[in-house]
């Protein structure tokens, strides 16, 4: 008999910590090695039961085990006529009790059960089968780790006890300890086949149900119930909040017939590894159950985001990376490549209503392009089943890429855009949940004319009115301008004034192949428009559109930006040629006009001016709307330049990265459990009418240019590379 | 009859993981052995067919050793025990 306080061997007993079917355990104080263990002594009739013989061997064998989820067995000893065993102490909750206490993440079920398998694998390995994994024998200590308790300990019930059990028609209550067993076992094992490997899988499948729903698949008001529910039973079916992926391992670890099971518990362990850390983990979002999520890690160290902080969102070819740093933008934090392999061509920042959602447009030349979400700065993100942005089946058409994300106006918080290609527009009005095709643009009479640009069909910038509802303007390379006054179902081409080079009409009514187009809030009667060849200004709402192309060595380009507090100063990053597209003379410049388009600076501090032949492409600029006002740019080599100083001087922040095709920015403000920062009053400047000088639009029949009007486009190309 | 479906890496989150399904189908040709597998495991669909229902570009579909697209697409008939296998072309850049 065992006494509290009393030593076995070195060790001395404590504290009575638990009681089974087996025995009792005890914390107790290694007195030798000073440190705490757990010691089992078993029950009186155990070793009767079991064979001393046959306990010592499984004994020894389990104590070979060494593997950070198993709890390790230090020693065997003898005490009276029985047997006690030293293991590691552990000290935690048994993850049914977990289960049932609270709701479990999908991400910490496929964790806890990655360890069990791992656990399961590595015994496996070694011919050693646990035959009582349970909810009991599974505890996860407050660090998270899972401990698999008991192995070759395992109080196995012989078949004359199994049997008796199954036709017992008393209540479960009788006894809990052989009855908790059975709600494990597995069929083949119930019929007395014997149990193995398969037996401790199912066992598995069993803990992974409990973990994700909190209860047992299998039910009974008696063992015999009980036992018939696991014999002749499906399991009871698991919520729609459990991803597709998850249920389908459970039910595969608790398939009935055993050759249909999984074999190997490595097998369930790469698996539920797999959904950890690669797929679907459902995860309900704050405030309402819907889309799985995907937990992307690949070893991102996730940004650390508060109040005030400024965002760079940068889309690449192979993948999103996103920037964060304070208000002074001196140090950036990088984080990625999000979506590793995918091309980013869009992403979007949505802080409206209290929402921090950041979109993406993640496209696979192989499996499509999906529109994703992440509403904790990238740490998890959603993974839709079905595509979300996809066109009607009837219409024949199939999408190819979202290249534009865009918030509505002010006026519609709820409300989301996205250009795609080939050119279309989709629009949502429930934060991006349901979107759905704009037909009035879809169905343009104009539409079977429209053609690519060489970079495809694409409906590329999306401008909601601020001031009047439903009107919009967009742009399509290479279809031209639009716009909208009735929210979508009628559009008008917007052209007028803008020229082509590549059709025998110089001005078309459409056609042009339009690279951006951008306008301020303050002014949004004015835009701005860089061309395939050509500078644009227009003072009238896109009714006409004046030349504005001079002191600039190149009007060929892509990226513009309009200054956040300035509406006449806008910035551009000249290319040299459609043929060259890369930047004039070797020489990287970014060019800004003060006075609306009237005359036009090279902004180069900082910026390379030799050997630097860089593309930016249409979306790859953008600016911040601190004061002074913050710029970026991202290059096709992969380098991301900021100001600090509205463009007067610039520093390379990034480089390395894989092409980049978009950048966005964004100011984080009102974050939850984030202290407020004070924002700085801005010294606007005012718009000044008068200083922009007024050019009359060229006819449809003559062409004018800045050089001489005799010379050949090459000519005049060469000459203004040469400025 | 069953078939069985060979699933490619990156698609096999959307299938627990597994790299083969078996699937018991009621009909004969692929489209129907599809219909199956997109029912157990909605999130293939999109993955490998676009919007006019045509497998994506850069998706092969072999069944056994020949792919689909020399023989019926879709609408090729199977034998029991055949092997449908959902194979990324190599493409990218």
């Amino acid at each position: 008999m065992v006494i509290l306080g009393e030593k076995l061997g070195q060790y001395r007993l404590d504290a009575k910590i638990g009681e089974g079917g087996m025995g009792v355990v005890y914390r107790a104080r290694d007195e030798e090695l000073n440190r705490d263990v757990a010691v089992k002594v078993l029950a009186a009739g155990m070793l009767e039961q079991l064979g001393k013989d046959h306990l010592l061997r499984e004994a020894q064998t389990a104590s070979a085990l060494s593997h950070p989820n198993i709890c390790t067995i230090y020693q065997v000893g003898r005490v009276d006529d029985g047997f006690y065993f030293v293991m590691e102490l552990v000290e935690g909750q048994p993850l049914s009790e977990l289960a049932r206490a609270s709701q479990l993440t999908t991400e910490a079920v496929t964790r806890y059960g990655v360890q069990i398998a791992d656990a399961l694998a590595h015994a496996h390995d070694r011919q050693i089968v646990h035959r009582d994994l349970k909810g009991a024998n599974v505890v996860i200590t407050k660090e998270g780790r899972v401990k698999v308790l008991d192995f070759g300990l395992a109080r196995r019930l012989d078949s004359e006890t199994v049997d008796a059990v199954t036709r017992m028609q008393a209540s479960v209550e009788r006894d809990r300890a052989i009855v908790g067993t059975l709600a494990y076992m597995a069929p083949e094992v119930l019929r007395g086949e014997g149990g193995g490997y398969p037996a401790d899988i199912w066992a598995l499948g069993i803990l992974l149900y409990e973990a994700a729903t909190g209860h047992l698949p299998f039910a009974g008001n008696t063992a015999y119930e009980l036992c018939a529910s696991i014999l002749q039973q499906a399991p009871t079916s698991l919520p729609s909040s459990v991803p597709p992926s998850l249920t389908a391992a459970i039910m595969r670890c608790l398939t009935k017939d055993v050759k249909d099971r999984f074999q190997r518990a490595s097998e369930v362990r790469s698996t539920l590894a797999t959904i950890q850390s690669a797929a679907i983990v459902s995860e309900p979002r704050r405030d309402e159950p819907s889309g799985p999520r995907t937990l992307v890690l690949r070893g991102i160290q996730h940004l650390d985001v508060k109040n005030g902080d400024v965002l760079l969102l940068v889309g690449t070819t192979k993948g999103a990376f996103l920037l964060r740093s304070g208000r002074d933008r001196k140090q950036w934090q990088v984080a990625g490549p999000y979506f590793h392999g995918h091309a980013i061509y869009s992403l979007s920042y949505d802080g409206r209503n209290g929402r921090h959602r950041l979109w993406a447009s993640t496209g696979s030349v192989l499996w499509g392009t999906y529109l994703r979400s992440s509403d904790d700065f990238g740490k998890t993100w959603t993974n839709p089943l079905e595509a979300n942005i996809k066109f009607p089946p009837e219409s024949g058409v199939s999408l190819k890429n979202i290249w534009k994300i865009a918030l509505g106006p002010p006026g519609a918080q709820d409300t989301l855009y996205c250009g795609v290609e080939p050119a279309a527009l989709f629009e949502s009005h429930d934060t991006g949940e349901t979107w759905s095709l704009v037909r009035g643009l879809f169905d343009h009479p104009h539409r079977p004319r429209w053609m690519p640009g060489q970079g495809g069909l694409c409906l590329h910038t999306i401008l909601p009115h601020p001031t009047q509802p439903g009107r919009m303007h967009i742009a399509i390379s290479a279809a031209g301008v639009y716009q909208t006054d009735d929210a979508g179902q009628s559009w008008q081409a917007r052209n007028r004034g803008i020229r082509v080079t590549f059709m025998p009409e110089r001005f078309p009514e459409f056609g042009q192949c339009v690279h951006k187009i951008v306008r301020h809030p303050d002014r949004p009667d004015r835009l701005f428009l860089q061309n395939h060849w050509g500078l644009y200004r227009s003072d009238d709402g896109a009714e006409s559109w004046t030349d504005i192309a001079h002191s600039v060595p190149s009007d060929f380009g892509f990226a513009m930006a309009v200054h956040p507090h300035d509406p006449d100063c806008v910035y551009i990053v000249p290319m040299e040629s459609d043929e060259f597209r890369c930047s004039p003379e070797g020489r990287l410049r970014v060019y800004r006009t003060r006075n609306a388009g009237g005359s036009w600076e090279a902004l180069t501090r900082g910026l390379p001016q030799q050997s630097a032949y860089e593309t930016v492409l249409r979306d790859g600029m953008v600016t911040d709307s601190l004061d002074p006002a913050g710029i970026y740019f991202g290059t096709r080599s992969g380098k991301l330049y900021a100001s600090r100083d509205a463009g007067q001087s610039w520093k390379e922040i990034v480089n390395g990265l894989p092409q980049i095709v978009c950048v966005t920015s964004a100011v984080v403000a009102e974050l939850p459990g984030s202290p407020s920062v004070p924002t700085p009053p801005l010294k606007r400047k005012r718009a000044s009418p008068r200083k922009v000088p007024r050019r009359k639009a060229p006819s449809k029949r003559t062409t004018k240019f800045r050089v001489a009007k005799r010379k050949s486009p090459r000519a005049r190309r060469q000459k203004r590379s040469r400025r | 009859m069953k078939v069985h479906f060979c699933i490619p890496r990156p698609l096999r989150p959307l299938t627990g993981g597994q790299s083969r399904v078996d699937v018991e189908t009621p009909g004969r040709t692929l489209q129907d052995a599809f219909e199956v597998l997109f029912a157990l495991y909605p999130g293939i669909h999109d993955r490998i067919l676009d919007e006019k229902n045509e497998f994506r570009q850069h998706v092969n579909v072999f069944i056994g050793n020949t792919e689909s697209r020399t023989l019926a697409g879709l609408a090729t008939p199977l034998a029991p025990g055949t092997e449908i296998s959902i194979i990324p072309a190599i493409s990218g850049g």
